[in-house]
């Protein structure tokens, strides 16, 4: 007869009660919040600090390059690239968020019923996922856009709607493998033995011992959002000039890489320290959750 | 006898998966705004010459038909012709997608060292100081948008100290060797991206490696540390390298549009872009299909080495 | 122990986990010796420190461990100061290792042959290639596995749990090293192959002059292999000595506690004792550690440092009350059982009748596959108002799924299940709430079962809300009514499950099991995942809920120990099939049934002599696939008759008390099976 020992099966997040985990937080957590609330700051204060108004042309001399006037010169029609990324602060973050919430809310739903329900319904679904996910992220974005047509396009709503379509498969499928992994387990099978409703298992049972895996999902693409939306801007997809949206400063001002660089640099090393911001609280949240972060696809 | 149905099974579901592909995207485009005869005619087209048109693009057959004949067509390796240039799409697709698969290749020779031994190292020394300092290199890296990224090569490598060239363009005139330097920097950064995505995950499962109950046997044993990390624990670490190099293969073909565009690269994205500009709906099809194949494709062939790779899977 | 042979000499060795400021003794002060021939056992419950013990023996300091002080003496070298160098030399070559889980010890990607021939290699134990593969074969036969050539060209997995931990104790032996580490090396196996491996290890022990260390938490098995035995607790060893004189006089309350705790496999009704409370690392007096569970503990003893004292030759105690303690282990509780307990045998609550359960496998596509798999295969059961009905049976018996069977969880394929009277639907889905709310169940692991996100007191009131309107406060009330039932203070009612024991754990989920009022209560092998004097609390609460209000159990283990000490009546499954049913007395105290027996001969300490038929050759497990013809124990079965057994099922026949499925005739079963009975002692006690 076999020792049917099994070791505890914590697929479950680890519960952070009585306060005595959140002593020794991991620093990762620490820098990338702060940099994080810097760019929330940046986002609400910036159009009142901005020195010009984004669409002010002949700030100084086109193309003369960084100064301490220009901290990220000027582009080829002398708007001051510094006041307008400060002006477009706002836009990324707004974008990226609430286009990572549509798609948690889209994706997650039905990943989570799927996962729980299973059967030929989880099947089905699997498979569609699958098949909107073999589609490259950038690709599906670019296709909706287009779809969409001149009418719709370069609204900030539509933004919105694209990275929402295209997280809520990914999103789905990993919340998908997490209500699995969880109805497996004995509480629930508790639940269902008590003859509980789907309904009240889902919220009780599954959803909170699934925030864990979803929180960090949650961090993963909402880090990968803002680099979307500005791929979209940089490829002439996304919002539609004269908005100062970051990728599309940056795609402005690209053939000035040679002359002024710095009005690339400058909105670049915002966007990438808010990227890097966020990837650190993921990684201190994923530290404190102990679980590996997801790869991007 | 189960490996081959193992085999079998994972072959139909990517063929499921592929069917569900090509079912979206056919009726997506098949609804993009302003029927595309109207578009090609301009404004104020001649009433007899759309309907001609119409019929000389099969636009007057219902939907599901035109969708069966499309698709008798794609397997059959003919998605038809451009609307804008008139030559055959497979044609079209097939130049970009040689350029971008030596891109890939190239990226791909660079990533390899990039992502393992990094990782390697990483887990050896675990939540030591070189660790810590190689995550953090691997995260600023991973944060750098990957068009960001190539815009500061080009920068570096073209403007700053000009050994590239600023522009990748290739054609079929151009040598070997215009072609290698051409590739060196977008292989780069795509390959950057990529490995600094897979360290992360590789050093986890080296470190699972590890810390496995058969290492640690093996060094209870007196097993030599070389011996134990090259014969111990590299085999069972392949297969996560096989997992997320697989991945990858998807960012490859599709996710590198922006890189393409950076170094103004005739690739598969840029393929892709030009079409939906100029909606072009046979090559929008196509190029779709064929970066959905290569991930669907990428993923089965992990799956299936993951499998001969592991003997314990390989004999279930 | 102690003459001048000894090849381990451990000297108060002391080592602590954590970091400077926050540290944990892991070991402290833990000294032994062991001589060749000798097999030293380590015993302790979880958290003993056994396990560090012995991997610094072998020159292993775990992650974040740190050595305050002590050396391991092997063969005259401390191995705690060698090199990094020194130390791989030595392992594998002087001192090898058998872990607990052979499955994960030998690594997935290579074949078997490769890793032995790299370890001879590596130690220079061979000169040539081709040496070390018939060296490697050699080997395996040695340690007595089957086509030793076609084995060294397989991969770990291909080979059962029991031949992987052979492969891993010939790769202990391949260097003859003087010194064998073995940390629980047959936990996890079935007890068959436990008896198997343990009488190799017997062998290895007699013939090739090698000192053992044997680190065990089971004290059964390390009396069939232990010459000597240190009881560890805390990081501290509390008694030491020859086994005999430990086990047969001990004089530390702690070992007089543990071994209490075990269940006496030659009687029936006798309940262990278990110790009071768990051991709480983070709260241990500077006196002695055992101090806070002991029921003799006086004032000073919190205080005092206890250090060992000889008690008679090289039998050492630390414990400063040892002489005014009464000698000898406290004895089991016997407890009895009156009519009026259990029903009669004409009542039933729940009955099985020709239940069979196929698992259906299914393809990835979603389409359903005609393979089917038989796991129950026609079982007749009754469980009797207020009685404890044991069902025992190895891993894949089909025990689990009996129990899955009864509680909706998966549909039978025929046969009935009858409840109060009326047949069960097959989905849990569609049975009543009533009959929900009437059959109970409790799991394995306590660990997997209660919602981490949730209170205790949120637990059981999920519970009782699913079938009863109640006020919060009476809900709070019943929580702690239900608290207290399983003896767990009110302060536990907002605590969550990671804030608890898992003995504790696994008591709120049997409160969270009872709060409902079940009639039935299903306890799946509830006692796995606990250490011994915690697993011999639940068996008390067990009983006493079942006489106070009269719960019909349906206990499901494999543990025969456990069964007969604590059930009424009990049936034995083989590979889905019941072999043999009735009252307990009637199939453990004189087992007839030739599986029965099998069981009961395999456990370690039985009181049982061979049977007077020869014995086989031990067969792999029986085949569970492809068509089911006659009885599946036919392979290993002692007293199987080919074209009768291997060809029909096997008839019932009645004895007194039981009904054995067996072809053979009761009388041919007599003669064939003698057995000693209870109160003889055993004659085949392994003691060195």
């Amino acid at each position: 007869m076999t020792q049917e020992v099994q070791v505890a099966a914590h697929v479950a997040s680890p519960v952070l009660h009585g306060g005595t985990r959140w002593r020794r937080l991991p620093i990762s957590l620490w820098i990338g919040g702060l940099i994080v609330v810097a760019h929330l700051l940046v986002a609400i204060l910036g159009p009142f600090l901005a020195p010009y108004a984004p669409g002010q042309m002949g700030a100084g001399i086109p193309l003369s390059g960084a100064s301490w006037a220009h901290p990220f010169g000027l582009d080829q029609l002398g708007r001051d690239v510094f006041s307008r990324v400060l002006h477009g602060a706002w836009l990324v973050l707004v974008l990226s968020l609430s286009g990572t919430i549509l798609g948690f809310l889209l994706g997650g739903i039905i990943g989570l019923i799927s996962g729980y329900l299973g059967g030929r319904f989880d099947l089905v679904v699997m498979r569609i996922f699958e098949a909107l996910i073999s589609i490259p992220v950038l690709f599906s974005a670019l296709l909706i856009i287009a779809l969409v047509g001149a009418k719709a396009s370069g609204t900030l709503v539509l933004i919105v709607i694209v990275i929402g379509f295209v997280y809520a498969p990914r999103v789905g499928r990993i919340a998908r493998g997490a209500a699995l992994e969880i109805s497996a387990l004995q509480y629930v099978l508790a639940a269902k033995l008590r003859g509980d409703s789907a309904w009240r298992i889902a919220l009780r049972e599954i959803l909170p011992n699934a925030t864990g895996t979803l929180l960090v999902e949650f961090a993963t693409r909402a880090a990968y959002a803002p680099v979307l939306v500005a791929s979209l801007g940089f490829l002439g997809f996304g919002i539609r000039p004269p908005t100062p949206e970051w990728g599309l400063i940056i795609s402005e001002n690209r053939d000035l890489i040679f002359i002024s660089p710095a009005t690339i640099i400058g909105p670049g090393f915002m966007l990438a320290s808010l990227v890097i911001g966020i990837n650190l609280l993921t990684e201190g949240i994923s530290r404190i959750l102990g679980r590996t972060v997801t790869q991007r696809n | 006898m189960p490996l081959l149905r193992f085999i079998a099974t994972r072959i139909s579901i990517s063929l499921v998966t592929m069917l569900i592909v090509a079912v979206v995207i056919y009726f997506a485009t098949a609804i993009l705004p302003g029927d595309v005869a109207s578009r090609l005619l301009g404004r104020s087209p001649d009433p007899t010459a759309l309907a001609i048109l119409q019929k000389r693009l099969g636009l007057d057959v219902p939907l599901v038909f035109r969708f069966l004949k499309w698709l008798g067509h794609v397997l059959i390796g003919d998605p038809g012709v451009s609307l804008i240039s008139g030559q055959p799409v497979a044609e079209i697709v097939g130049r970009t997608l040689w350029n971008s698969s030596l891109l890939a290749l190239l990226a791909l020779l660079i990533y390899l060292p990039i992502a393992v031994i990094p990782a390697a190292i990483q887990a050896i020394y675990a939540d030591r100081k070189t660790d810590h300092a190689i995550s953090g290199a691997a995260l600023g890296i991973m944060s750098l948008p990957d068009f960001l990224l190539g815009t500061f090569l080009l920068l570096a490598f073209a403007a700053w100290w000009p050994i590239f060239p600023p522009r990748s363009t290739i054609d079929e005139t151009s040598g070997a060797l215009d072609v290698l330097r051409a590739l060196v920097l977008p292989a780069v950064t795509i390959a950057l991206v990529m490995g600094t995505y897979a360290t992360r995950y590789l050093r986890e499962n080296l470190i699972e490696v590890l810390n496995s109950d058969y290492v640690r046997m093996a060094r209870l044993n007196g097993i030599r540390e070389s011996t134990v990390l090259w014969r111990h624990a590299f085999p069972n670490a392949l297969v996560p390298t096989l997992n997320v190099t697989s991945l990858s293969l998807t960012y490859l073909f599709g996710g590198v549009v922006v890189v393409e565009k950076v170094f103004a690269f005739p690739g598969f994205g840029n393929l892709l872009v030009s079409s939906l500009m100029q909606l072009d709906v046979p090559v929008i099809q196509a190029t779709v299909l064929v970066a959905a194949a290569i991930y669907v494709a990428g993923n089965l062939v992990a799956d299936l080495l993951t499998v001969m790779v592991n003997p314990r899977l390989r004999y279930q | 122990m102690g003459e001048a042979g000894a090849i381990l000499k451990v000297d108060d060795l002391t080592v602590s986990y954590g970091y400077p400021g926050a540290r944990v003794a892991a070991l402290a002060g833990v000294s032994f010796e062991v001589a060749a021939g000798e097999v030293l056992g380590l015993v302790g419950e979880s958290g003993s420190g056994k396990t560090t013990a012995a991997l610094h023996i072998l020159g292993h300091r775990p992650r974040g461990a740190t050595l305050d002080k002590g050396s391991v003496l092997l063969r005259g070298r401390d191995v705690l100061k060698l090199s990094q160098a020194q130390v791989r030399a030595l392992r594998g070559r002087e001192v090898s290792y058998v872990p607990q889980n052979p499955g994960g010890s030998l690594n997935p990607a290579r074949r078997i042959g490769r890793l032995i021939v790299e370890l001879l290699e590596q130690h220079g134990v061979v000169k040539t290639r081709q040496e070390a593969w018939a060296r490697a074969e050699e080997l395996l036969a040695q340690v007595r596995l089957p086509d030793p050539r076609g084995l060294l060209q397989r991969y770990p997995h291909q080979i059962s749990g029991g031949q992987q931990q052979r492969v891993v104790i010939a790769m202990a032996i391949a260097a003859r090293p003087s010194l064998i580490v073995l940390d629980e090396p047959t936990t996890g196996l079935d007890v068959s192959t436990q008896k198997e491996i343990l009488q190799l290890l017997r062998e290895i022990r007699d013939t090739q002059n090698v000192a053992m260390v044997y680190v065990t938490h089971d004290l059964h098995v390390l009396r069939e292999i232990a010459t000597h035995v240190a009881v560890m607790y805390a990081g501290r060893t509390v008694e030491i000595g020859d086994i005999d004189q430990v086990f047969d006089a001990p004089r530390h309350p702690y070992t007089r506690g543990l071994i209490a705790s075990v269940p006496d496999i030659r009687q029936s009704n006798a309940l262990p004792r278990g110790l009071p409370g768990t051991l709480k690392r983070s709260e241990l007096p500077a006196g002695c550690a055992f101090a806070p569970r002991c029921e003799f503990a006086k004032p000073s003893c919190w205080r005092n440092r206890q250090s060992l004292e000889t008690v008679a030759g090289s039998h050492m105690v630390a414990c400063e009350c040892w002489t005014a303690l009464a000698r000898g282990a406290k004895a089991h509780w016997l407890h009895g059982r009156t009519a009026a307990e259990t029903g009669s045998a004409a009542e039933s609550v729940l009955e099985l009748r020709d239940l069979c359960v196929d698992y259906e496998t299914t393809s990835i596509l979603g389409f359903a596959r005609s393979a089917r798999r038989r796991v129950v295969h026609h079982v007749n059961m009754t469980l009797r108002p207020g009685e404890i009905f044991a069902l025992v049976g190895e891993s894949g018996s089909g025990k689990s799924t009996i129990a899955k069977a009864i509680l909706g969880l998966t549909a039978p394929s025929s046969g009935e299940i009858v409840f109060d009277g009326e047949a069960l639907a097959g989905d849990v889905r569609h049975r009543t709430d009533l009959q929900r709310r009437r059959i109970s169940l409790v799991f394995q692991n306590p660990d997997a079962s209660l919602n981490p996100h949730r209170t205790a007191g949120q637990i059981l009131g999920d519970a009782l809300r699913s079938f009863e309107k109640v006020s919060a406060s009476e809900a709070a009330e019943r929580a702690l009514a239900a608290l207290q039932d399983v003896q767990l203070p009110d302060s536990y009612i907002s605590r969550y499950p990671d804030q608890m024991s898992g003995g504790e754990r696994q008591r709120v989920a049997i409160a969270r099991a009872l709060i409902v009022r079940p009639e039935v209560l299903i306890c799946d092998e509830v006692l796995t995942a606990l250490d011994v004097s915690v697993q011999a609390g639940i068996l008390q609460l067990l009983l006493r809920l079942r006489t106070e209000r009269r719960l019909s159990i349906l206990f499901i283990a494999h543990d025969l120990a456990v069964v007969r000490s604590l059930a009424d009546r009990a049936g034995v499954l083989y590979s889905g099939q019941m072999m043999a049913v009735g009252e307990k007395e009637a199939l453990f105290d004189a087992p007839l049934h030739p599986y029965s027996f099998h069981l009961l001969r395999a456990l370690p300490g039985a009181a049982l002599v061979e049977p007077a038929v020869p014995p086989k050759a031990p067969a792999g497990a029986a085949a569970s696939d492809g068509p089911r013809k006659g009885c599946p124990f036919f392979s290993r079965c002692l007293v199987a008759r080919p074209g009768v057994c291997d060809v029909a099922d096997p008839p019932a026949r009645r004895i007194e008390g039981a009904v054995l499925y067996c072809h053979a005739e009761p009388e041919t079963l007599r003669t064939a099976f003698k057995f000693v009975p209870e109160d003889e002692p055993a004659p085949d006690r392994m003691i060195g």
